[in-house]
């Protein structure tokens, strides 16, 4: 995979359609997501976020029963070819899970896991400190390292998910729900990050808070039911809604 | 932790659901030293270390179960080691690789089937095959091989379910980051589901240490001079001692009997000891 055009999307899907056991949670989903923008998928829960963040990194053959149809590209390249590991893709586009399930572990072995599955050998620990530091959960203190990940509060919790995936250096960052179930101040401390993250990295979010997609993102997607309703830059989208679904949705009048 | 269990067992204990858990804790508490103190009661005469060491004899009071235990401990060796790699083997690829194809299913329901087969017909499958087909005659390694065919299952039932246990989400937290499927297993979830699996293949092994019916089928000796000291050495084993000592009319044997059961509790015993170890080890590191 070559580097980067400023001018080619990082990510697009086309027609792409996602079916668990027949029934189709994506719907002919075509969008691209333009290099170090963040781009906010935004929807009523069951439209299809979530599985268009997976379709990104190929989470979705996970679950059993997932069909995927249509392409995705990054960087131009089809992701779901036969000769593409899916290892690798999710090591370039790395993902942040709804619920930041830590391993059982340690701050440093949750960090250095997606290194040593890569084979990164020797010291980790500069990697390990650079990728905490940039969530703020480094202070210089060795002990953090060595603390157990499920003792931290929830929102350092969420910050080391984050740590994890940055680890590996990804060209684009995939969120889901990054502040649900945090506190105001956990959420603000969460949102930074990713706002300090957009000069590093493309980054997709989906949220079900809408005012966060206004705060955070440059270019805001609206799904509903599976069907992408409308895409463009996030000022556009919100005060001036082309779709009339969109609008509803937006000022809570969605039935 | 400790607290919260202590104050909910507090709530328990007042309602008269937690009143009949109560109960039902002391009778099945009280079974068991009652059929402890029985066994002992019986077995008084004759439990000094030689007879744990000395074969039968034609004399009651001269018989030990020397033979027998290491029948059972070689059996119980042998089973361990042909049946906990290729138990959990089988787990591991059924619960994280095999795609759920109508085959893998057909399996997985033929395993489960075969857990709950009774042992007495592994007895005469092991006959046919082991004893006959492979010419072992009734030998040690003839009656570890058909206890292996009963554990096998009941290791990998056990061991799907401990598998099955660890949450997806574990997995996918390390497939995200980029991890093969070996490394996601090796590294999370084998680790998450280790405590249940030493525990799985701790109850699967009990029960066929346990075990006397297959045995019997197979032709066990009851009377043996010498201890085995080879897996091609006569199939002798706690469960099938008890039954021929208790088989036996004259005066003296029942408490044989009595005696061999407190050495096979014994060794079951020895076998929980690595169950509540694990439990410790668990309790000091995960939750």
């Amino acid at each position: 995979m070559s580097a980067p055009g400023p001018a080619l999307p990082v990510l697009s899907t086309e027609r792409l359609t996602v079916r668990f056991d027949g029934k189709a949670v994506l719907k002919d989903v075509s969008l691209e997501i333009p290099f170090g923008q963040v781009v906010s998928i935004i929807g009523p829960a069951g439209s299809g976020k979530t599985t268009l963040l997976r379709s990104f990194n190929r989470m979705n053959e996970l679950m059993p029963g997932a069909k995927t149809a249509g392409t995705v590209r990054f960087q131009g390249v089809d992701l779901y070819a036969a000769d593409i590991d899916p290892a690798e893709v999710r090591r370039r586009i790395g993902m942040v899970f709804q619920k930041a399930t830590l391993f059982p572990k340690s701050v440093f072995d949750n960090v250095a896991f997606g290194l040593r599955a890569k084979g990164v050998e020797g010291d980790l620990h500069d990697l390990v400190e650079e990728a905490l530091t940039v969530v703020g959960l480094w202070s210089g203190g060795a002990e953090v390292l060595d603390a157990r990940a499920l003792d931290l509060t929830a929102g350092e919790q969420r910050r080391l998910s984050i740590a994890r995936a940055l680890a590996l250096k990804p060209d684009c960052l995939l969120l889901d729900e990054p502040t649900a179930a945090l506190d105001p101040a956990a959420s603000a401390k969460v949102e930074s990050i990713i706002h300090a993250l957009r000069h590093e990295c493309t980054i997709v979010l989906a949220t079900s808070d809408h005012t966060q997609a206004g705060r955070l993102s440059d270019l805001t997607a609206y799904l509903d039911s599976g069907r992408l309703m409308e895409y463009g830059a996030t000022q556009e989208l919100f005060t001036n809604p082309r779709n009339e679904r969109t609008e509803s949705y937006l000022t809570g009048r969605l039935p | 932790m400790s607290e919260s269990r202590g104050a909910r067992a507090g709530v328990a204990i007042r309602g008269p659901i937690g009143a009949m858990g109560v109960a039902a804790a002391l009778v099945t508490m009280a079974a068991l030293i009652l059929l402890a103190g029985v066994l002992l009661v019986e077995a008084r005469e004759v439990l000094d270390w030689r007879f744990f060491l000395n074969p039968p004899s034609r004399v009651a009071a001269e018989g030990g179960v020397g033979p027998a235990l290491a029948g059972s401990l070689w059996l119980t060796l042998i089973v361990a080691a042909i049946a906990v790699p290729l138990g959990v083997g089988t787990a591991v690829y059924l619960a994280e690789y095999a795609p759920p194809t109508r085959l893998v299913k057909a399996v997985e329901s033929v395993l489960t089937n075969l857990a709950g087969v009774p042992s007495v017909v592994y007895g005469i499958a092991g006959l046919a095959l082991f004893v006959r087909g492979l010419g072992l005659g009734p030998s040690i390694l003839a009656g570890a091989l058909t206890l292996t065919a009963l554990t096998v299952p009941l290791v990998v039932v056990n061991c799907r379910k401990a598998l099955q246990a660890v949450p997806d989400e574990f997995r996918w937290a390390a497939f995200g980051l980029g991890a093969s499927r070996w490394q996601v297993v090796r590294d999370q979830v084998l680790p998450a589901a280790a405590p249940d699996i030493v525990a799985g293949c701790c109850a699967a092994l009990l029960r066929a240490v346990g075990a006397a019916a297959p045995l019997l089928m197979l032709g066990a000796v009851s009377f043996t001079t010498f201890a085995p000291g080879s897996p091609h050495d006569p199939l002798t084993a706690l469960p099938t001692q008890i039954f021929a000592w208790a088989a036996r009319p004259q005066e003296g044997f029942l408490a044989l009997a009595a005696g061999a059961s407190v050495a096979l509790l014994l060794l079951m015993a020895a076998m929980h000891l690595v169950l509540f170890a694990n439990r410790r080890r668990r309790k000091g590191t995960l939750t």
